[in-house]
């Protein structure tokens, strides 16, 4: 199973901070790394953020690496593939299988400052989920008027998710406390019985979900409860400034290449 | 398959996002009257995206020994149909990000597009086209959700490709090199997920076929058959 990040968002140290204010830099970074031009901007923000993760918001650096190691892989991969194809000076080249590879500077280039913007782009994204509970989302994004329909979708989503994990984890454990997963076959067996269990009982949580509201007047709305946290101006500040400091060395180095 | 954080640049993650927009408005729409006609869908939409989320968070059983995990594209779109399909992927997709950090924000819209638009569309289109034609229905099911996993790789490789055409021969060869790259986790994974689809439509047929009655997702006459020859 995985570690959900929703699991330690609401015992962060920083979970008070006004969750508008984490948004703004989360996303605010976000958009700083892909757009950067040259690999430095988004490697300073990998670097703070981990540092605003790790030590400001108290996350174990255990989850945190865990966390990362499914996006690199996938920007590696990927990055291999660059390597590859771009450039016209190739610096080496080799043979494997009667394919010959050349490698070009541009190449390398463009494989590094990708790589840095995931590393960036993917920390500022956890930042943002280890620090800022969904329902605080929930409640900025029905201040900026998104449709209710979506809203309360999701909401019930969220509610049901944490509900089938559990379901999910106790019916897995008594297929492998049976030997479900002894072998290939029957590790598919068994995965398509968890998942078709798993559909049947929540369709059937669905039906009943739908009395209990109407019981308790369901109108089509839910409340989301408004939390007001107070700004404080450091805190704004801070922010503010560290934004203008890494957008400014974003335009600065946008024309530094790696080699 | 999830593009992730960062690794979208300038103009094409917004393309995408603008191109999967107006389709996810569209699956909202259907929605809003879908919810108007029978006020009991609203919930039984949310505890399926619940589902899809928590059936995308497990972890196939896998003959590489890397890290998969279904899609579940292909047996939403047997169920929903597309339309539905792309909102609910869209809640799972940013679900996704904030909760197992897979995917991104950025790269929301080219993601919405791969596994929320064209591969429920690609397995809903199959599972029509064979049933009309009275296939095998978990035959259909097994190529339905096959195929609705291989188009989204498909379509995956494509995006990054237009996104960094390499040097010589362009979008096409590195097409190919992205799809190659990629084929070694992606195609076992469609097949495992195809085989697992179509046992759970057994499982599903055997212990609550009314659900996919009142889905439409079979007809009555058929689902008598299959039952008769189940037994």
């Amino acid at each position: 199973m995985h570690d959900m990040l929703d699991d330690y968002v609401y015992t962060n140290a920083i979970r008070d901070v006004n969750p508008k204010l984490k948004l703004l830099l989360g996303l605010s970074c976000i958009l700083i790394c892909v757009s950067s031009t040259s690999p430095i901007a988004p490697l300073i923000v990998a670097t703070s953020m981990s540092f605003i993760i790790l030590v400001i918001a108290k996350i174990t650096w255990r989850l945190y690496a865990k966390l990362l190691l499914v996006p690199l892989s996938f920007a590696l991969l990927s990055s291999l593939a660059i390597i590859f194809m771009q450039g016209e000076t190739s610096i080496f080249t080799f043979t494997i299988l009667g394919f010959s590879f050349s490698v070009a500077i541009e190449g390398i280039n463009l494989a590094l400052l990708l790589l840095s913007r995931t590393l960036g782009g993917m920390t500022a994204l956890i930042f943002i989920a280890l620090t800022t509970p969904m329902i605080d989302i929930f409640s900025i994004l029905k201040s900026y008027g998104l449709p209710d329909l979506l809203l309360e979708l999701s909401m019930l989503i969220y509610r049901y998710i944490f509900l089938f994990l559990d379901e999910v984890t106790m019916i897995r454990n008594a297929q492998i406390l049976r030997l479900g997963y002894s072998g290939f076959s029957s590790s598919l067996n068994s995965f398509a019985m968890l998942s078709s269990v798993l559909f049947i009982r929540a369709w059937e949580q669905g039906e009943r979900l739908i009395v209990a509201m109407d019981a308790r007047c369901y109108n089509g709305r839910l409340g989301v409860m408004e939390s007001r946290v107070s700004l404080s101006w450091r805190s704004i500040i801070a922010v503010v400034a560290y934004l203008g400091a890494i957008t400014i060395i974003a335009v600065m180095t946008r024309d530094i290449g790696t080699i | 398959m999830h593009i992730m954080e960062g690794f979208l640049p300038h103009p094409w993650w917004e393309i995408w996002l603008a191109l999967s927009l107006p389709v996810v408005g569209y699956g909202v729409y259907r929605v809003n009257n879908l919810i108007k006609e029978q006020r009991n869908a609203l919930p039984l939409l949310a505890v399926s995206g619940a589902f899809i989320f928590v059936l995308s968070s497990l972890k196939l059983p896998s003959v590489t020994g890397s890290c998969s995990h279904p899609t579940g594209t292909g047996l939403t779109a047997i169920l929903f149909g597309p339309a539905i399909t792309s909102v609910l992927a869209t809640i799972v997709l940013v679900y996704q990000a904030l909760f197992l950090a897979h995917g991104g924000l950025t790269t929301l819209g080219a993601n919405i597009f791969s596994m929320g638009i064209a591969g429920p569309l690609m397995g809903y289109t199959i599972y029509k086209i064979f049933m009309k034609s009275g296939f095998n229905l978990f035959l259909t099911v097994f190529l339905a959700a096959a195929m609705a996993d291989l188009t989204t790789y498909i379509v995956t490789s494509l995006q990054l490709a237009m996104a960094f055409p390499a040097s010589s021969g362009g979008v096409l060869a590195s097409f190919t090199a992205f799809a190659a790259v990629f084929a070694l986790t992606q195609l076992p994974l469609a097949i495992i997920e195809g085989i697992v689809t179509a046992l759970m439509f057994k499982y599903i047929l055997q212990a609550k076929s009314d659900v996919l009655l009142k889905l439409n997702v079979i007809s009555e006459t058929t689902l008598v058959k299959i039952k008769e020859s189940l037994t």
